[in-house]
């Protein structure tokens, strides 16, 4: 991953799965405050887009120049449901704490506290303490944005963020990252299945087809 | 055609079991009548001196307690080296594995037969035996467990920027703990019943009394100290099994 300019720029990315091209000479821009979404058939490759933006596949070829390491909001949230809302956001942070700190779960006041505010900027205030396996999905939503907001990355990567959720809370959850995206000055790039959601929070909408990307 | 080959081949694995082992009906029928004397002449069960049964029945289940604490200490690192989750240097995953194999495939009372020579008699060759047979046991459940368990919280920490050992400190290992302790009550429930015949090798334990008792053909004292041990071993399995409801 390059430092470079402000906001994500991908150019010409090829990524083969298992011998079998899924993207073929990928090019995006996407600009700091901007929300772009990514729509797409199943299969097309958007989360495999995601993951290679992210650092998690690697690509054939083609670069990535992101300001900054980008953090992923992971498809079906990914949480560790034996720990509470607060350690999952807190799992946000380990790049920045120490083995034996995270091992022990000393995890230090500022982070704590950072990761309190995390959660309160999602709108799950006094849940910190509630286990992963006994909030509800929209909850579970949050706290994977949470945990990606605590990564205090200027990249925000969102696989199919709404995907399991009731309509109200999808819009809540959009709407949060739209907000996000403004007031931090972040690079929002998401997937989405539902374009009416696409043409309502997203600045753009970016068609992916066959692993090539289209201008929708 | 497929099932009469596999019937052939179970046909000819038990020939070759019977023909190593030499199974003589005649001599079971000859040995049953002095086996029933001595269960007949073994009641009333002979209780007398019960602290020293109860002190060495402790000792089994000390020894036991302790060499599964002791294993679970040896079985972490080897554990996390052996499941591909949290290995850190993959070049080492399966040299590891085959040494939990290596260590699983020894018993507990062979460990203890050596150290007995190496540490002298006692309750702690027969712990030591334990702990090293059961480090391999429980390397393999919990690597196992780790194995199988969802990789996406892992791939979550790991995108954060954690290293493979501190995902897996943070995120597998709470995720995984109902199996994992549960495993290891299990090993635990079984090293109480492995253990009562530690003593038989002087490794300690209820297994020495029981031992002295036969040497000296006392029946009565023998078939005392098997209720002491079936009771024992009940009670772990009633214990272990409660908790490992709870856990799960």
């Amino acid at each position: 991953m390059l430092q470079a300019r402000p906001g994500l720029v991908v150019r010409g990315l090829d990524v083969t799965l298992g011998g079998r091209p899924v993207l073929r000479g990928v090019s995006l821009d996407v600009a700091p405050g901007e929300v772009v979404a990514l729509a797409g058939l199943s299969g097309s490759g958007k989360t495999t887009l995601l993951r290679a933006i992210a650092g998690l596949l690697p690509a054939e070829r083609g670069d990535v120049i992101a300001t900054a390491r980008p953090a992923l909001v992971f498809q079906q949230h990914a949480l560790a449901s034996r720990l509470t809302a607060r350690d999952n956001v807190l799992v946000g942070a380990l790049g920045r704490i120490g083995f034996w700190r995270a091992a022990l779960r000393l995890w230090p006041r500022a982070e704590v506290a950072a990761a309190e505010a995390c959660l309160e900027q999602v709108g799950l205030v006094g849940l910190g303490g509630r286990r992963g396996d006994r909030l509800s999905g929209g909850q579970r939503q949050r706290v994977a944005i949470a945990r990606a907001l605590l990564q205090r990355s200027a990249v925000l990567l969102a696989d199919e963020p709404v995907a399991s959720l009731d309509p109200e809370t999808a819009e809540g959850v959009l709407a949060l990252l739209r907000d996000l995206a403004r007031r931090e000055r972040l690079v929002v790039l998401v997937s989405l299945h539902q374009p009416d959601l696409a043409a309502r929070f997203a600045d753009r909408l970016l068609r992916l087809e066959d692993g090539c990307l289209r201008t929708a | 055609m497929r099932r009469a080959a596999w019937i052939a081949c179970f046909v000819a694995v038990q020939a070759a079991c019977i023909w190593v082992v030499q199974p003589d009906l005649a001599r079971l029928w000859a040995g049953l009548p002095r086996l029933a004397g001595w269960i007949a002449g073994g009641f009333p069960l002979d209780f007398s001196g019960f602290g020293d049964i109860a002190q060495r029945a402790a000792e089994t289940v000390a020894l036991a307690t302790l060499g599964t604490t002791v294993a679970a200490f040896l079985a972490l690192p080897l554990a996390l080296l052996a499941a591909r989750p949290s290995c850190p240097w993959m070049p080492l995953y399966h040299p590891v594995r085959t040494l939990l194999d290596a260590l699983r495939g020894v018993d507990g009372f062979v460990f203890a037969l050596i150290f007995v020579a190496a540490v002298g008699l006692g309750p702690f060759a027969g712990m030591l035996g334990v702990a090293l047979h059961s480090a391999g046991s429980l390397g393999k459940l919990w690597s196992e467990a780790w194995e199988a368990a969802d990789p996406a919280p892992m791939e979550a920490a790991r995108s954060a920027g954690a290293g493979r050992a501190q995902a897996a400190s943070v995120v597998l290992l709470p995720e995984t703990l109902p199996q994992t302790a549960s495993a290891t009550l299990y090993v635990w429930e079984f090293n109480i019943r492995a253990s009562t015949v530690l003593g038989l090798v002087g490794a300690g334990g209820i297994g020495q009394e029981l031992k002295n008792a036969v040497d000296l053909l006392d029946f009565n004292r023998v078939l005392a100290i098997l209720a002491v041990i079936v009771a024992l071993t009940l009670a772990a399995d009633r214990i272990s099994a409660a908790l490992r409801r709870r856990l799960l």
